[in-house]
């Protein structure tokens, strides 16, 4: 039974100021899902008693085998406040009702990418965490890259029944545990969080905060406790709140509070959120729990909790579940939450709008989106495919940004590499159909006004991942997400059967449709590439691609990792490379670009894209660029974005912007496959210091310099101690102490290196952080469960790219090694060729 | 004589530095040693052993008996070989001397694969026949009758039987004798040697008899005929019939050799594009190679590597039609069909007669995104195993695969240019149906399964309707305006006007627009040269000046 209609929601929608928007982000198991569901729950779409087993959020079989959030998963909620709350909401609102989009991520590290595509379309997060594990790896990432969006972050502590019933901890403990969870994440907050946004660290006496159980459905936060004491007390609810939570105390005999921790007289005194909020949890923890059949009714009157017939004959933890979710039901508590601090569209696009979009932040789309205007002309951001009922076809996600989207519509679909003026990955077509996302179903709807988040059919077979639509023919693009992860395990994958070759095709690319993050090519050889973040992310995608997208028996190599080719010195001689008619010349010095640089690449803070001269201005102060050399960087490669550069230094040369063409093209076949083993290249600066032309256009053509420029790339990177570089996880590891040697023994094997080894206070568990690199990790997880009886189980995730010292061009060594086994592998000849043949003598 | 044009030159003009002239040492007859075989360095021995190499008396007989019309003879020869032409050509016209006047030309220096014959040199002298020296493919050209003469080069079959032994331990081995066509008549005395020593699975090769007609002759084919007439003709494997005893297990097709797990042992190593053909019809190669006597085991071109060109010629939008012959039979049907073909698809082309190819000519058309060759399958097309041209480079049997609408790869290296027709067509009734039925959303983007990415310029011909300009029913200028990038010339889309769009140098001055020093009053013009690259005026005026001087 669906408690609201489709006709009210839609009605809502045009409130945008009533509309939030928010991802439900977290690590792994610190219970997401269960949490979404209770407030699906009351949102009527499914029955109280299934909350917290139903999965109404894991929609996909393998997810609910697995008991794994792997896709994330829409769903609209609408709810009521009431008058007092809704005074209480610092935002523009009007009347009592909202709407409320919510999107349930996936929390293993593997599917980071499922919560960037999530973050992109929501303007604010619910930040779950395990009371038990705090702050994990993944609640780190996710947060960071939440903030980098701008999003606004609200928390809920989770599992709060675990620490009452498995650990017994006293209040103390347990405010403790709280506050320190809480100051992590602060930490978290206050390091990553772009200062247009403002304050936005949470604080429990503000409401930012909840605590609670998912699975027993109740959560609260002080503003409620402060609502029931506010009355009780005579004082401001707001005062109230400030009371309840930190160094604050209440003196019983004086009814004063105080700030102390002990009386006038020394004796020790309970802190107020012991006294006031923890207290009649405890004690109904304890006499439900102790079967303490006389104190209970007594409890229960007290708290004002009513209980049907039926249910006043359960006992134990079954009618602790009924009590708590009646005292303090969790949606309630994560309702008001999200309501009242999270931004609203109209809120968060003002000052998310200028990161969204590629062109000016003067221009008529930019202002719109700033706006949150329904009436100016569409922008919209699909984030994501979804998988329709229909095999093979899928719904368009995203967000309208401005103006409105219709059915019937005819719109400006651009893909990733659109660039205003010009016509490639440009379609002009009409929008099918217009729907609602609800979970597993779909409702449709006429039109939808800016601020929403929706669904669009008839629009997939023209955009691979994701794209921008709009209305207006001088748009630009809006900015394409930067993942996090990088896909850095690959297996070939071939078909069985020759014939089933077409489906493997189609299958491959209903893959890159589904998955935001995993990438199929082909590999230098001619193989089928798949590559993923992690090999769990590989594994379902696999599996995918096996059963439902080619449906065809596939053979699948062993997983090896992707490398980069990259330098380790300046070029040791000035490298020179004459054109076939050996009237040009190319001089050039190869040399490693700052990792920070590259990094800056690759998360888009430096992007090609950009007016050249602010992005020099930005290289010159914040990363030590000579400003000469930021404004005359000619092009990144491969791709025309990847971490490497060719930089102009020449003086005076005639006609050399002539050759800039031939020679960018030439830059990203360079890097795009290294002289070494055909890798990409990685933080590579090239100076070209001078070059000698032809004086006649015949003479210098295209064809003469883009083999040249190419050469010279390869004689000056291989002037300058080549080196490969392999990709590195981040491990985390929480186990119980007695593990803490086995997971050390079988890091010592593989080549890992332990960053850090903490005992998590109040709890017996330890957690070990360590680099790992990629290709040791295969079976890592299996080995680690051996070594420690089950008991270690590894997060890993994509680190950083790790230089290997050895000379990659010496078959004897790890390096060299590498490099031969995949020579042979891709059938090139084995010896690596030398500078030598690249290099021509004057 | 004949009324048609002249056909245009078009070998390379090389320069000097990168081509330094071979001085005439004197000495040659190490070089030749290794053909003509050790005996020839005996003094007096060279006008005998060359006059038996190619067999010139032979020759001769033919041309006073059978070939009594020919007058012009063009004597084609490869460049290894070429040293011995002026020799052959005098002992040609001694022997024939008796008869009516003919004039005899050499050739040199083949425009495209010195395995084909030229025929479009020989049409520079008016020729009425070819006389073609040394290893052939013996593919059929357009008009001109041809005597082959392949050369009886020198071979020490007792180092080949060493190395065999030690290659094949496994006598029983399914074991097939190939080799160029100069070489090819040591394979019976090979094969001879071989079965004599206990090798029972051995088959051997020689020139299928059926392309030798009215219009070909190969000097010495009756004798060479004589033994195999023992033998049992197994199976024609192109320009060759694989004979063995009457023992052997039936080969039925070209797969029967992968089906009985044949192994090839080719003495002589292949040209690329012949070597790969090879490799996709035999599990195992191993070649011989003559020059060093060593066994060579790989690496060999990939197919899989074509495989991937064929998937990114799916996506690539201008593709460039490279000709790398004049003379083939069928050449200029399939270039026809072929565009035809490309045409119906969507994409665009141009058509290229560059001479010889090189790197440097081919990246000159950078709208081009992947080139179709259309050459000799011995060895006149590119394979290109070290990525050096800019881009791929595939044959017209991979760009039909890659033209249909359903991916299909059969694993097979089609190059005979009758059998390509013959998919072309199947390709051209495919995109005719389809057209017909009308169904299909060909303007949707197409997934380029090389880079995982969407394509959405695979079809620039249709590019009006993906961008649902409507047609340019009001004024010429709506046209125009919505296209933008202008890239319509005439009507027809013209990717390389895009490319040129797209190219940051714009002409002289848009080097400057974004220095901040840029002056706009320029400076005053001067006068510059005029004339071509290859002689400017002042060239022509230093050489005049010169003439004078003298
Ligand atoms: N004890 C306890 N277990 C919970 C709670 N919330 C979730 N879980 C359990 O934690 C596991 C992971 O929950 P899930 O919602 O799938 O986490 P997600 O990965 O963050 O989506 C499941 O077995 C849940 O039953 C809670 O409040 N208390
Ligand atoms: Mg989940």
């Amino acid at each position: 039974m669906v408690a609201f209609t489709v006709d009210q929601m839609r009605g809502l929608m045009d409130h945008v100021t009533n509309v939030r928007n928010m991802s439900v982000i977290a690590h792994v198991d610190h219970g997401k899902s269960t949490l979404t569901d209770s407030l699906v729950q009351k949102a009527g779409i499914i029955s109280a008693a299934k909350a917290g087993e139903a999965r109404f959020m894991d929609t996909r079989k393998d997810e609910q085998e697995r008991g794994i959030t792997i896709k994330s998963t829409a769903i609209s909620l609408f709810t009521e406040m009431s008058d007092e709350d809704v005074k209480d909401i610092k935002q523009k609102s009007e009347g009592n009702s909202f709407l409320i989009n919510l999107i349930d991520s996936p929390g293993h590290v593997d599917f980071s990418s499922e919560v960037t595509a999530a973050l992109r379309v929501t303007d604010g997060a619910l930040v779950v965490v395990d009371t038990v594990e705090g702050v994990c790896v993944q609640t780190e990432t996710v947060l960071r890259q939440a903030l980098g969006e701008r999003i606004k972050p609200v928390v809920c502590v989770n599992k709060v029944d675990r620490a009452l019933l498995e650990l017994q901890v006293s209040k103390e403990d347990l405010y403790q545990t709280f506050s320190r969870t809480v100051e992590s994440i602060n930490v978290i907050i206050s390091t990553y969080a772009d200062e247009v946004l403002g304050d936005v660290q949470v604080y429990p006496s503000q409401g930012t905060v909840a605590f609670g159980s998912g699975l027993h459905g109740w959560a609260f936060t002080i503003r409620q406790f402060a609502n029931r004491y506010a009355k009780k007390f005579g004082v401001d609810k707001s005062k109230m709140m400030e009371r309840l939570w930190g160094d604050s105390f209440f003196n019983p005999k004086t009814k004063k509070w105080t700030n102390k921790e002990t009386d006038t007289d020394g004796k020790p005194l309970e802190r107020a959120f012991n006294m006031f909020v923890l207290d009649p949890i405890f004690r109904l923890f304890a006499a439900i729990m102790n079967f303490k059949k006389d104190e209970i009714p007594v409890l229960l009157e007290k708290l004002e909790i009513n209980l049907k017939a039926d249910e006043k004959d359960l006992e134990g933890k079954a009618l602790l579940k009924v009590v708590m979710r009646k005292f303090l039901p969790a949606a309630d508590a994560l309702l008001e939450m999200i309501v009242m601090h999270l931004p609203s569209p109209v809120t968060a696009q003002a000052y998310r709008a200028e990161q969204l979009y590629e062109g000016p932040a003067d221009d008529a789309n930019c202002i719109a989106i700033k706006k949150c205007d329904p009436t100016a002309d569409l922008m919209l951001y699909v984030s994501k495919m979804v998988p329709t009922s229909d095999k093979g076809r899928f719904y368009a996600f995203g967000r309208v940004f401005a103006g409105t989207v219709k059915s019937g519509q005819k719109v400006r679909i651009q893909g990733p590499n659109y660039v205003p003026g010009r016509k490639e990955d440009l379609f002009v077509k009409a929008v099918q159909r217009v729907v609602m996302m609800m979970g597993s179903k779909t409702e449709p709807i006429d039109d939808c006004p800016a601020g929403n988040i929706i669904g669009l059919v008839g629009i997939d077979q023209f955009l691979l991942k994701t794209g921008t639509l709009t209305t207006s023919e001088t748009a630009h693009n809006m900015k394409v997400m930067k993942f996090s992860v990088s896909p850095v395990v690959q297996v070939a994958v071939e078909v069985k059967n020759a014939n089933d070759l077409p489906k493997l095709v189609e299958g491959l690319k209903r893959l890159s449709k589904s998955d935001p993050c995993v990438l199929t090519y082909m590999s230098e050889s001619g193989e089928h590439i798949v590559a993923g973040t992690g090999e769990l992310h590989l594994e379902i995608c696999l599996s995918d691609l096996e059963n439902d997208h080619a449906g065809v028996p596939l053979r699948i190599s062993p997983p090896v990792v992707a490398y980069r080719e990259t330098v380790e010195a300046e070029s040791s001689q000035t490298a020179l490379s004459k054109s076939p008619n050996k009237h040009n010349r190319i001089y050039l010095k190869a040399e490693p670009m700052e990792e920070e640089v590259s990094l800056a690449i690759e998360n888009g803070k430096i992007n090609p894209r950009d007016d050249f001269k602010a992005r020099a201005r930005v290289m010159a102060d914040d990363y030590n660029w000579d400003v000469t050399d930021a404004r005359k960087i000619w092009c990144f490669g491969p791709d025309g974005n990847g971490p490497n550069l060719v930089v102009d230094q020449t003086k005076a040369v005639q006609y050399l912007h002539e050759i800039k063409d031939s020679v960018v093209a030439a830059f990203q076949w360079a890097t795009k496959e290294g002289p070494i083993f055909g890798e990409q290249m990685r933080s590579v600066r090239v100076n070209i210091l001078d070059v000698t032309l032809h004086a006649d256009a015949i003479h210098r053509g295209g064809g003469q310099i883009i083999p040249t420029m190419r050469r010279a790339t390869y004689a000056g990177f291989l002037l300058a101690e080549p080196r490969i570089q392999e990709p590195v996880f981040l491990v985390e590891i929480q186990c119980p102490e007695q593990a803490v040697g086995g997971i050390y023994s079988v890091l010592n094997k593989k080549r890992g290196q332990v960053v850090s080894e903490e005992q998590r206070p109040g709890t017996p568990l330890f957690t070990v952080k360590a680099y790992l690199p990629v290709n040791e990790s295969f079976g890592f997880t299996g080995e680690l469960r051996q070594a420690t009886g089950g008991q270690a189980f590894p997060q890993m995730v994509f680190d950083h790219w790790a230089t290997i010292s050895s000379d990659p061009l010496d078959p004897t060594t790890k390096a060299g090694e590498i490099v031969l086994a995949a020579r042979k592998r891709h059938g090139m000849k084995e010896e690596v060729p030398g500078w030598q043949e690249y290099y021509d003598k004057l | 004589m004949s009324s048609d044009a002249v056909p245009l030159a078009v070998s390379t003009r090389q320069t000097e530095e990168e081509f330094s002239f071979q001085r005439y040492t004197g000495d040659r007859s190490r070089e030749r040693a290794f053909y003509l075989g050790p005996s020839s360095e005996g003094p007096g021995q060279l006008e005998r052993c060359i006059r038996e190499y190619y067999s010139v008396d032979a020759l001769a007989e033919w041309l006073k008996n059978v070939g009594t019309g020919y007058k012009d003879i063009t004597l084609q020869f490869p460049n290894s070989l070429v040293l011995d032409s002026a020799i052959v050509s005098r002992q040609l016209e001694e022997a024939v001397s008796g008869q009516q006047k003919r004039r005899f030309w050499v050739l040199a220096d083949t425009a495209y694969s010195s395995c084909c014959v030229d025929e479009v040199a020989s049409e520079h002298v008016a020729s009425d026949l070819v006389v073609h020296f040394g290893d052939a493919c013996l593919n059929s050209i357009q008009r001109l009758p041809v005597v082959y003469s392949f050369g009886k080069p020198h071979l020490d079959l007792d180092v080949v039987m060493d190395k065999f032994l030690y290659t094949y331990t496994d006598k029983s081995a399914k074991i097939c004798l190939m080799a160029n066509s100069s070489y090819t008549f040591h394979l019976k005395s090979l094969y001879e040697l071989l079965t004599a020593k206990g090798y029972t699975g051995l088959v051997y090769t020689d020139i299928n008899s059926e392309l030798v007609n009215d219009q070909v002759t190969v000097l010495d084919f009756a004798q060479s005929q004589e033994y195999n007439s023992h033998n049992k003709l197994l199976h024609t494997l192109e320009n060759r019939h694989v004979f063995g005893s009457d023992t052997v297990e039936p080969i039925n097709s070209d797969s029967s050799f992968q089906e009985q797990d044949y192994h090839l042992f080719h003495v002589t190593v292949p040209q690329d594009p012949h070597l790969l053909s090879l490799t996709t019809i035999f599990p195992h190669v191993s070649l011989y190679d003559v020059q060093n006597n060593e066994v060579r085991e790989g690496p060999f071109p990939s197919l899989m590597k074509r495989y991937k060109y064929m998937q990114l010629a799916r996506t690539s939008s201008c593709i460039g039609i490279l000709v790398n012959t004049l003379s083939l039979r069928n050449v200029k049907e399939t270039i026809n069909k072929l565009t035809e073909l490309i045409k119906l698809n969507g994409k665009k082309h141009y058509l290229f007669v560059v001479g010889k190819p090189n790197v440097a000519k081919l990246a000159n058309f950078e709208p081009i995104d992947i080139w179709c060759i259309l050459g000799c399958n011995q060895s006149g097309i590119i394979i290109d195993q070290i990525n050096e041209f800019y881009k791929p480079i595939i044959t017209p049997y991979e760009l039909t695969l890659a033209l249909k609408d359903e991916i299909e790869w059969t694993g097979k290296w089609v190059t005979d240019f009758q059998k390509v027709l013959g998919s072309i067509d199947e390709g051209i009734k495919e995109q005719e149906e389809e057209q017909l039925s009308g169904n299909g959303d060909d303007d949707a983007p197409e997934f380029d399964v090389v880079t995982g990415t969407y394509i959405s310029t695979s079809r620039p011909l249709r590019e009006l309707k993906r961008l649902n300009i409507e047609a340019p029913s009001g004024s010429e200028k709506s046209l125009t305006k919505t296209v933008a990038g202008g890239t319509v010339i005439k009507g027809t889309v013209s990717t390389s006007a895009a490319h040129l769009h797209s190219r940051t140098w714009t002409g002289l001055g848009s080097d400057f627009q974004n220095d901040e020093e840029f002056e706009e009053d320029g400076a005053v013009v001067e006068e510059g040269i005029t004339g071509v690259a290859r002689g400017y005026q002042f060239d022509r005026r230093d050489a005049e000046r010169k003439n004078l001087e003298k």
